[in-house]
C-alpha cells in the first residue's frame, strides 16, 4: 500500500516540482463532477438507450433471418413446384403424343374401313344391276318370245286358214321356239 | 490569407509549365517555403512575447463558486464541458434509441456501427460471455462518453473568458476549442473506477490470494520464493503504473492535440513575435485539426475502453 502512495504521488509531485504547472494537478472537485456525470450517463444510457438499441438490433437480425428463412422456403417450394409442372409438362406432352398416334391409328382404321365399305358398296350395287338387267333381259325374252309365239300362230292361221286348237298350237309353238336361237341375243346382253 | 496564396499559385505554376507529380510538388514546397521567407523580410521580428501564456488557454477560473465541506465543486470550463459531453451523449443516445427504424437513416447507421464496436469488438472482444453481459453497459458508456468529451473539444465555443468580444454592449467569451479529457482529473477518475473494477471482478471470481496469486506469469511454478516475490513486485508496480498509463494516454494525447492547434494556428507565430511563422504553421493547423477529429479523437475513446476491457478480462480469465 506504500506503493500506491508512492504512485499516487506522481502526479502532485510533478505540479509542485514544475511550479505550479495547473496541466497536470488533478482537482477533487472536477474529479467528483466528473465521477457524478458519468456514473449519471452510464445509468442513464445502460436503463435507456442501450436495450432499446440492442432490442432493435436483434429484432432486424430476426428479421433478416426469418427474410432469408422465407426466402430459402420460398426457392424451395418453386423449385418444387416446377419440378411438379416440369413433370406435368412431360407427361402431357407423352399424353399427346399418344393421343395422336391413337387418332391416326384411328383415322388409319376408319380409312381403310371406309375403303372397304366403299369398294363393298360398289360391288354390291355392280352385282344388284347385274342381277336387275338380267331380270330385265329374261322379263324381255320372255315377252319377246310370247310375242313370238302369238305372232306365229296369227302367221301359221293366215296360212293355213285353219284354226288350230290350242294344244296344237301350244305344241307347234314350241317347236319353232326351241329351234329359234335365242342365245345369241342374251348373248350380246352379257 | 498567405497560406491560401501559397496553395493557390503551387498548381498554378505547375499547369504552365507541365512537369511531373515530383517537380509540381517540389514547387509547392519552394513557393510556400518563399512566401514565408518574403513574410519575415517584410515584417521581422517583433521579438518573443512574454505575456503570451498557450497553457492558460487551459487554465480553469471558477465561472460559478461552490465550496461544500472544504471541496471545491466550483463549475468551470471543465465542467461546463463535461455537462455538455453529458447532455449531448444522453440526448443522442436516447433520441436515437426511442427512433431505430427496420431502415436506418444515416446517424442511426453511425450510432449503430458505434454501438456495435462497443458491443462486439471492444466488449465481446475481449470478455467472456458473462463478463461481457455485466460490463457491456460501463464499457459502452466509456466510449461513448468520450469520444462525446473528445468531439466537443474540437468544436469553437465561447467559453475563453479571459479574452472577450462585444456585440451591441454584450460581452461574449471569446471563442475557444477546448476538451474536458485534457484536464487530468477526468481521465483520472475514469482510470481509477476501471482499477477499482478490475481488482473487485478478480478478487470475485478468483479470491483475494489466488487473485494476488495469479499476477505471476505462467511458468514459474519452479522458481524459488525470493525469485517469485521479485517478480510479483515487479508485477504489483505494473498494476500501479496502469493508474498512470491509462490516465495520461488519454489526457496527454487531447492536450497535446490542442496545444498543436494553438500553436499552428498562430500561437507559435504570436510567442515568438515571428509573424513569418504562421504562414508556415497555419496550413499546418487544418492538417493537425482533421488529424485529431477524424482519428484522435475516436481512437483515444477506442483504446481507453479497449483497454479496460482487457484489464476486466485479464483479471477474470483462467490463465493470466
Amino acid at each position: 500500500m506504500e506503493l500506491l502512495g508512492y504512485i499516487g504521488a506522481i502526479p502532485l509531485a510533478a505540479k509542485k516540482g514544475e511550479g505550479g504547472s495547473f496541466l497536470v494537478s488533478p482537482g477533487l472537485g472536477l474529479m467528483i463532477w466528473t465521477l457524478v456525470l458519468f456514473l449519471f450517463t452510464m445509468w442513464v444510457l445502460s436503463k435507456v438507450a442501450f436495450p432499446k438499441i440492442q432490442e432493435a438490433l436483434d429484432r432486424r437480425a430476426k428479421t433478416i433471418a426469418e427474410s432469408l428463412d422465407a426466402a430459402e422456403r420460398q426457392r424451395r417450394e418453386s423449385d418444387e413446384l416446377l419440378e411438379e409442372y416440369r413433370g406435368r409438362l412431360a407427361e402431357a406432352r407423352e399424353q399427346a403424343d399418344d393421343i395422336m398416334v391413337r387418332a391416326r391409328k384411328a383415322a388409319e382404321t376408319v380409312e381403310a374401313e371406309a375403303t372397304v365399305a366403299g369398294r363393298e358398296k360398289r360391288e354390291e350395287l355392280v352385282a344388284a344391276a347385274k342381277r336387275d338387267i338380267e331380270a330385265e333381259t329374261r322379263r324381255s325374252l320372255e315377252q319377246i318370245r310370247t310375242e313370238v309365239a302369238d305372232l306365229t300362230v296369227l302367221a301359221t292361221e293366215k296360212v293355213t286358214r285353219k284354226s288350230l286348237n290350242a294344244e296344237d298350237q301350244r305344241r307347234l309353238v314350241e317347236e319353232a321356239l326351241s329351234e329359234v336361237d335365242f342365245s345369241r341375243l342374251s348373248g350380246s346382253e352379257n | 490569407m498567405s497560406a491560401e496564396g501559397a496553395t493557390v499559385e503551387a498548381p498554378e505554376s505547375a499547369k504552365k509549365s507541365g512537369l511531373s507529380t515530383k517537380n509540381k510538388v517540389l514547387i509547392g514546397i519552394g513557393v510556400y517555403l518563399g512566401i514565408a521567407i518574403l513574410m519575415l523580410l517584410i515584417f521581422g521580428s517583433s521579438g518573443k512575447e512574454e505575456s503570451f501564456k498557450p497553457q492558460n488557454e487551459f487554465k480553469l477560473e471558477p465561472w460559478v463558486s461552490i465550496h461544500l465541506a472544504g471541496i471545491d465543486l466550483s463549475i468551470n470550463k471543465a465542467v461546463f464541458y463535461l455537462l455538455l459531453a453529458s447532455t449531448l451523449t444522453i440526448f443522442t443516445m436516447v433520441w436515437i434509441s426511442r427512433r431505430m427504424h427496420q431502415k436506418p437513416n444515416r446517424v442511426q447507421t453511425a450510432v449503430e456501427v458505434a454501438y456495435d464496436l462497443t458491443k462486439n469488438t471492444i466488449t465481446g472482444g475481449n470478455l467472456e460471455p458473462g463478463m461481457a453481459a455485466r460490463w457491456f453497459p460501463f464499457l459502452a458508456a466509456l466510449f461513448f462518453w468520450i469520444w462525446f468529451s473528445n468531439m466537443i473539444g474540437f468544436l469553437p465555443l465561447p467559453t475563453n473568458t479571459e479574452h472577450t468580444f462585444s456585440v451591441f454592449g454584450l460581452e461574449i467569451p471569446s471563442f475557444a476549442i477546448y476538451a474536458a479529457t485534457a484536464n487530468l482529473s477526468i481521465p483520472l477518475v475514469l482510470t481509477l473506477i476501471v482499477w477499482v473494477s478490475y481488482h473487485v471482478e478478480g478478487i470475485r471470481a478468483k479470491g483475494f490470494f489466488k487473485y494476488l496469486g495469479s499476477w505471476l506469469p505462467p511458468g514459474l511454478e519452479d522458481m524459488n520464493p525470493i525469485g517469485k516475490a521479485f517478480i510479483f513486485v515487479i508485477e504489483a508496480i505494473s498494476h500501479f503504473a496502469r493508474l498512470i498509463s491509462l490516465s495520461v494516454r488519454l489526457f496527454a494525447n487531447i492536450l497535446a492535440g490542442h496545444l498543436l492547434l494553438l500553436f499552428m494556428g498562430g500561437g507559435l507565430a504570436v510567442l515568438l513575435g515571428i509573424a513569418a511563422l504562421g504562414a508556415l504553421t497555419f496550413p499546418l493547423a487544418f492538417f493537425f485539426f482533421i488529424l485529431e477529429v477524424g482519428l484522435i479523437a475516436t481512437l483515444q475513446a477506442f483504446i481507453f475502453s479497449t483497454l479496460t476491457a482487457i484489464y476486466l478480462g485479464g483479471a477474470t480469465s483462467a490463465s493470466h
